[in-house]
């Protein structure tokens, strides 16, 4: 039987990695940079007036995974709406490949301990059936 | 299909009621140039875009605007938190509470309701994506207008993410119209 509760704990998650790493790519921002920019791509990004980027800070742990697997999730977005009308460059389907691995192994880390974010996921469900716990996106 | 996840693509926390700003936070729910036009419209128009890119950037770019349209109701919904009848009066806002009480409804900041004759599709590739592209400088002149009412970074700071999407949706749009002027030579 596939172990569900012991299969991911032995990925070390350090959420310092996310915004130290160095991805090198000099037209990027990294995930982190990128989602409180709302923009990946230098050459594109325009802040308004003298506006500085709003640092998310984490009121917690939960809180904290949540935010790389935003970041993560937001430069996967990104990429993807690029590529849709850059097909053919390598270098942004070999990070968008990169960062999905990366978002789907922290997505494993994060739904074992603190419940789905996606059902449709790799990651199966516990007893008892934690989709509806609180929570909810909108709430604060 | 759609499949939901559950989060929001950018976090919001606001802990401060401010009812004024949640009203004018309405015109990117219900008004001409919300979140939810913009899903309607690159939804719809991209079944008949000429090619594969097309289909992909619209369709991509409609469901991040559903996800916006999320953040939007969120910030809403957290504004207008605990919110007593004497604020809602004072604020303005006693016409909306009378119909939906705290309901989120797409109405715009001045209380007129969502209607399709905000959006457009003309299955022609350059009328639709020009327009969309027109539609993405009026939403971010939109997110503009918002960020000078308020000081709270709570609010600011997804406000301004946002915005900088807009940006990032219009030079995509303008990528895949300049690709087709060229395909189509014309």
């Amino acid at each position: 039987m596939y172990n569900y509760y012991n299969n991911h704990q032995n990925i070390n998650y350090d959420g310092n990695d996310l915004r130290n790493i160095n991805y090198q790519n000099d037209n990027l921002f990294n995930p982190y940079q990128g989602l409180i920019r709302g923009n990946l791509f230098k050459n594109i990004y325009k802040p308004y007036k003298n506006e500085k980027p709003y640092e998310i800070k984490p009121m917690n742990e939960q809180a904290k995974m949540l935010t790389d697997l935003d970041a993560l999730e937001f430069a996967i977005i990104d990429l993807n709406l690029y590529l849709d009308v850059n097909p053919d460059d390598r270098k942004a389907i070999e990070l968008f490949n990169q960062y999905r691995v990366e978002n789907e192994e922290l997505l494993k880390i994060y739904q074992n301990k603190f419940g789905p974010i996606f059902l449709n996921s790799d990651s199966l469900t516990n007893m008892p059936w934690m989709w509806d716990n609180r929570p909810w996106p909108w709430e604060n | 299909m759609w499949k939901y996840e559950k989060k929001l693509e950018y976090p919001i926390n606001i802990t401060k009621k401010d009812l004024k700003m949640a009203k004018s936070m309405l015109a990117q729910y219900g008004g001409p140039d919300s979140e939810l036009s913009a899903a309607l419209r690159y939804l719809n128009q991209r079944y008949t875009m000429p090619d594969e890119r097309g289909f992909a950037l619209l369709t991509d770019i409609g469901t991040e605007e559903l996800a916006h349209w999320e953040m939007i109701s969120t910030i809403i919904q957290q504004l207008m938190k605990g919110a007593t009848i004497e604020e809602i009066k004072a604020n303005g806002l006693e016409g909306y509470y009378s119909e939906h009480n705290k309901a989120s409804f797409p109405v715009d900041a001045n209380g007129v309701p969502f209607t399709t004759s905000y959006i457009e599709a003309t299955a022609n590739y350059r009328a639709d994506l020009e327009s969309d592209m027109a539609a993405e400088q009026r939403a971010k002149v939109t997110y503009e207008n918002l960020m000078k009412q308020t000081n709270d970074p709570e609010v600011l700071a997804p406000l301004s993410f946002l915005r900088q999407r807009e940006i990032v949706h219009y030079n995509r749009f303008r990528e895949l119209r300049d690709y087709y002027l060229n395909k189509f030579k014309d």
